[in-house]
Order: C-alpha cells, then structure tokens, then sequence
C-alpha cells in the first residue's frame, strides 16, 4: 500500500491582484509516479517553485514525509529536482555535473561515486561521464540532467516538464527511462507537464491543474473514463475532446448540432457535450446519432490519423486507423456522414462546468 | 518549375560531414519533406539549396542550371523560417506588397497578388490590422504569404510550425497542405516532427548521420521502412526489434518466440538477424487462437485517441502492442498474441530490410 510522500493542504499565492494558486490540494504518494497536467497559464511553475521552497505561499501548507515544510528553506526539505531546461555546466564534466548536489551537502568520495554509478546504471550514461557537455547531443544532455536531479538519493523528485522542446523520438526514449527508473527507485515522481500526450504516457495517477486548483486526482483509466468537469474532461486526453453546447429539457439534449436522449440529475439547463474522439465513428452505424459533416484535414500520426472535420461551423475530431483510412477513401474536403456514440456523451453543466450526466446508449 | 538536383554534396565543418556525399533529386511541383533528428544535416542541406551555405564539395541544379555559388538573391526561390519574418509596425496587407515592390509589377497586379495570398492563407479579414494584433500563428501565415506572393519557383520551409503555440499549430497546419495542394512549386521543408513529414508531404527523405537514408512517400516510408532507422523514427512508438536472441532459422524457415507460424524467407534466410512488428500489429486476445502465443501485460499507458499501449513480456521477450480503448487489459493479466507474416519486416545484421 503506497503512503503519502508529499501532501499539500490549500495552497494559496497571488501576485498583486492576480491570484494563481487558490485553495490548491493534493497528494503524492510514495511508489507512484503522479502527473499534474494543465494547460499553459494555469500555474505550474509556480505551483513548483512554492513546493520546492523557492518562493512563499500566501496560505496553506506544504508536507512531506509528514513533516510540515511549509517554512522551511529548499535545502531542508530533501526533495529532487529535475528542471524544464538542461542548464548543464559546460566547465565540469558529466560525472562533475551528476555529482555536483551532492558537491554542495559536502558528500563523501565514496558517496558522490556510489551515486554516480547509481544513476549512470539507470540512465545508461555509464559511457559518458568523462565527456564534456558540449561534447553531448540534446537527448544525452536532458539525460545527464534527469541523473543530476537523481543523484539525490531521496524518495520523493519533482520532475519540471523536464521533456519540454526536446526532438519527438528522444522524448518517446526518456519517457521510457523515466517510467522504468520510477519503477526500479519506487519512489514518488511528481511530474508536471502541459502535454496531454506525456500525462497519459507516464501516469500511474493524474492530476488535473485548471485555474489554480486541482481539480480532479485519481488512477489514470479512472479520470479519463470520467471527468468528473469540463476541464478534466478537455485538459487529459489527446486529440482534445469534441465540445458542443447546448440545452436539456425533459432527459433530451439539444443543440444545432444534435440531439441525444441523456440520464442527468437536475431539471433544465444550458449544457455542453464533452465527446472524446473515439466516441466518433465515420459513416452510418446502429445505435448511433448521424451528422452530416466535412472532412478538413487528415493529420498522419503514423499508425493512426486524426480526422479534422466541420458540422456547421463546429470543429469534430475523430481518431481512425490505416485501415480505416484506406477502406473508407477519404480525403480532404469530402462530405460524409459521422455517427456520435451516446453512450461517450458526458454532460457539463453550462455555468458551473461540473459533470451533471450522460448520453443514454440505443437499446 | 524546376527539379532540384544535388550530384555529391558533401558540407563540413571541421572535421565534420554534416552533409555527406548526396545525390538525390527533389522533384518539382511537389512537397519533399527532408525528416530527421536533430544533427543529422537536414538545415544544412536546405541552406545549401538555398544558398546559404556553399557545399564543401558536389554541385547543386536547378534542372540542368548549376547554381552551388550562385548567390541567394538571384536563385528565386521563397524561404520561411521558424520565426516568421515580418515588419513589425506595418499592416498586414503592406507585409505582404513589400516583396512585390521589387519586381516590376503594376499597381493592379500587386493588388491582385496580395488579395490571393490572402484568400488562400485564409487572412483577408485581416488585411488592415497591423502585425503586432495577430498571434504567431497568423504572423507564420503572414510570413508565408510574402515568400509565396513573389511566385518563386522554390519554396523553402524551416521548421515553420515549431515555434508556434500548440492552439495555432493545427490551423497553420490545415493552411499549409491547403497551400501546398494548390501551388505548383517545387516545396522542400525541414522537420524534425515525424507527423508534420507524413500529414504534408509528397515524398519524406529521412536523414541520419548526414546521408539520406530512405527517401519515400509517408505510407511506403512507414510500412515499409528500408532500415531498422527508418522503423524507430517512423510512429509512436517505433517499431519493435525482435533480436537475433529471440529468432530460430531452420533451412528457409524463421521462428520467434513472439509467433507461432514459421516465416518463410528462402535465400535470404541466413541473413535475418532482427525482425521488425508496429505495435499496431500486434493481435490481442483473450483466448488462445491460431498461431496465437502465450504473453503477460507488465505495463499499460494511454494515447492517442484513448488506445491503450500495452507493454508485453515473452518470457525474455518485451514488446508493445496497442489496442482499442474498450479492450484494454490489465497489469499482470495473460493474454494471447498474433501478427500476420506481412506485417513482419526482416532486417539484416547491419539494420537493412531484406
């Protein structure tokens, strides 16, 4: 049973009249690797700096291993840190740079080395160390900077959106590494990240970062099965979700778009229709709501393409494979019909943007 | 227009060949995309075509006409860069006159041309607003209207999307393959995002290590990858390896502990030592079936489109395979695989598709 590493209790900070952190929950437990994932702007950075003791909190508490840090200075806190960008140091060599905040607590020889081989093992940089930085590609200076943050032999590291601008393929290998090096510490990784992409790739568990607070946190599956609000819903996931507005009157939802026979709890309301893109089907199929709908670009993804496509001046993604590519002959510009599954209708409410039902399956 | 062709171009730096020894034609009136990591030579080769660079050895035409010290001005070609170059303080449709003003049109034509431009790049309404209004995604577009209004024969683009916001990229996407359908130029574009390569171009010409590995177009590049390069850079995730630890030959005939039906390779048998499955490929099933093997989920992820990646193990065997969002299976569970002989690409020792 995994317990809690870092625990934070209504974290509050504005700047001036700007409030970015309010009344901010949660908790990361140890042998998890969680994920905050929100949009740009919704305060991650500062939500790192306040944790790592880089900067004040204007309320709340920050706890970790059951010890309120919250006043505590960065040093003391004991926590690992992995930054946004590689600022390796150019004059020291890699194994100097994987070393160097063990430099700073005044480690050991024999501790530095141990840490060293620890982290080279892990990240397989074994072949590295005596190279300069300058002498490394992106790839292996990101991988030289995640091993400085592991060197810190601890059992909680906050990881800064640590794969930001680097090249498509090293980040598919470094995500690999992180997951497994997760696996092998079983320690508690707390990750955050704007990329939807990385935050299904690397959760165990998901937290959803919107305007200042978390507001949903469970298993991965759980949260992308069901959001509990919009946000959640729009914010994990990738191709976003498909978002229609509308109205509910009497268990039927209805927009410009469509119309679908839904289970919510309350009377009438305006509404939105949060619709993943594999809740969208192309052409007539049973049990479904037809649209008409054109096609306005196909984005190769390699195994899959996503399907761009406009409903009376309402953008509709969908997710097809290959196959279906190929079998249905599609190209851009094409008229075709596209079918909603009810059943991967979730609905908002209008205002409050909390989850209030769902589309009702065809019998 | 005019095909581009580079008869052994070598460029160095020090004492190293970030271009090495190319000859390749990129062919007019089309998209080539030229893909690749970073450092594998792809922005030198396109400076050198745009005359940016001078090649340390080999010649570069346009057609048959020599132009490897021919300097950039007088090569009429258009260039985009990362970071849209515009004139800050100046109206959109002014943006778009400037590199006209230098061509000897009349008034009526120049006018003509921006209002093109415009409709195809989908920015009329924005004709009269100054720079400093727009987001850098229409700035991009902006940029790319200027290097099209002038018709150049050549077009070239340098990582056009990198730098934009994630909520721009898909409308400057749309607009590009709307742009690149309807013009006639020859259009060569660096990147190093393997969906902007296969969503935009005609033909893809991976690089790596400063030679063109495969050059193709986006489905032949990924179904039939011409190395075990071509398979990783291509896909999300690449394709699996299946080391020679994991493959039996027996006379013609290959086994791998990840089927079960013999693979039939004839002559070339002996030479297979890796074989290539996309993730995609992989069958999933619950029950035992047809040449179905024995596998344990160790590890799941979501992605694209909610499908599950699974990681499987084969004994010592790891794989991915990825399967639709309702049949994602658990961690720890068995289940049974399969993948069709067609979908298995055989490579040989130094990494080449047999």
């Amino acid at each position: 049973m995994s317990s809690s590493a870092l625990e934070v209790k209504g974290l509050s900070k504005s700047y001036g009249d700007k409030s970015v952190l309010r009344d901010l929950s949660f908790t990361a437990a140890l042998n998890d690797f969680s994920v905050i994932c929100g949009k740009p702007g919704n305060g991650k950075s500062v939500l790192v700096r306040t944790i790592m003791g880089l900067e004040d909190v204007d309320a709340g508490q920050i706890i970790v291993r059951g010890q309120d840090v919250t006043d505590a200075d960065s040093g003391s806190r004991d926590i690992g840190y992995i930054p946004q960008s590689f600022a390796l140091y150019p004059h020291f060599s890699v194994r100097k740079n994987i070393e160097y905040p063990l430099t700073l607590i005044k480690a050991s020889k024999e501790a530095k080395t141990e840490a060293v081989d620890r982290v080279s093992e892990l990240l397989k940089i074994g072949d590295l160390l005596e190279k300069m930085p300058v002498q490394l590609s992106g790839g292996q200076k990101q991988r030289v900077a995640i091993a400085r943050g592991l060197s810190k032999a601890t059992d909680v590291y906050v990881l800064d959106d640590p794969l930001v601008g680097l090249d498509f393929k090293l980040r598919e290998r470094l995500i690999e590494d992180l997951r497994l090096t997760q696996e092998k510490l079983k320690v508690a990784f707390l990750y955050i990240t704007s990329d939807p992409l990385e935050a299904l790739q690397l959760a165990k568990t998901v937290l959803i970062l919107a305007d200042g607070k978390i507001i949903q946190q469970g298993a991965l599956a759980d949260v992308y099965d069901a959001p509990s609000s919009l946000p959640s819903m729009t914010t994990l996931g990738f191709p976003e979700a498909n978002v229609i507005p509308g109205k509910i009157q009497s268990s039927n939802f209805t927009s410009e778009i469509f119309e679908a026979v839904v289970d919510v709890t309350g009377g009438s309301t305006a509404a939105i229709a949060g619709i993943r893109p594999e809740g969208i089907l192309i052409g007539k199929h049973p049990g479904t709501i037809a649209v008409s709908a054109t096609l306005t670009l196909l984005e190769n993804l390699g195994s899959e393409f996503a399907a761009y496509l406009d409903v009376k001046g309402t953008q509709f993604i969908t997710v097809l494979s290959r196959t279906d590519i190929e079998g249905l002959k599609l190209i851009e510009s094409k008229n075709l019909t596209i079918s909603i599954k009810p059943e991967a209708i979730t609905l908002f409410d209008f205002d409050s943007k909390k989850k209030i039902g769902t589309g009702v399956a065809h019998v | 227009m005019y095909d581009i062709n580079l008869k052994n171009v070598t460029k160095s730096f020090g004492s190293l060949n970030a271009v090495n020894d190319i000859t390749f034609t990129i062919p007019k009136s089309s998209v080539t995309v030229l893909l690749g990591p970073s450092g594998c030579g792809k922005t030198t080769l396109m400076r050198m075509i745009a005359g940016l660079e001078v090649p340390t050895s080999g010649n570069i035409f346009f057609d048959d006409i020599e132009v490897t010290r021919v300097p950039t001005k007088r090569r009429n070609l258009g260039m985009v860069f990362q970071y849209p170059v515009i004139y800050r303080g100046t109206s959109v449709k002014r943006n778009l006159e400037l590199p006209l003003l230098t061509e000897k049109l009349s008034k009526e034509e120049i006018s003509k041309r921006v209002h093109d431009v415009a409709d195809l790049l989908g920015i009329s309404g924005d004709l009269n607003k100054m720079v400093e209004e727009l987001d850098n995604g229409t700035r991009q577009k902006i940029a790319v209207g200027r290097a099209i209004a002038r018709q150049p024969q050549i077009i070239l683009f340098d990582e056009p999307i990198t730098n934009i916001d994630i909520t721009a990229k898909l409308e400057l996407k749309r607009s590009l393959k709307e742009v690149f359908s309807r013009l006639s130029q020859t259009i060569v574009y660096v990147t190093h995002d393997q969906t902007e390569a296969m969503t935009l171009a005609d033909q893809i010409a991976l690089m790596q290590d400063g030679v063109i590995t495969q050059c193709a177009p986006p489905k032949e590049i990924y179904e039939r990858p011409k190395s075990q390069f071509a398979g990783w850079f291509l896909g999300n995730p690449g394709i699996n390896f299946i080391e020679k630890e994991h493959i039996s030959q027996t006379g013609s005939g290959i086994t791998s502990s990840l089927f079960s039906q013999t693979l039939e390779a004839g002559s070339m048998a002996s030479k297979v030592k890796v074989l290539g499955v996309r993730a995609e490929a992989i069958e999933v099933h619950t029950k035992q079936t047809a040449h179905s093997r024995a596998a344990r989920v160790v590890r799941k992820s979501l992605g694209i489109g909610g499908q599950y990646l699974l990681d499987l193990e084969y004994g010592s065997l790891k794989v991915k395979a990825r399967v639709p969002h309702q049949r994602g299976r658990e961690i720890g569970e068995n289940v049974w695989t399969s993948v069709n002989s067609s979908d298995i690409i055989m490579f040989d020792e130094n990494g080449a598709a047999l």
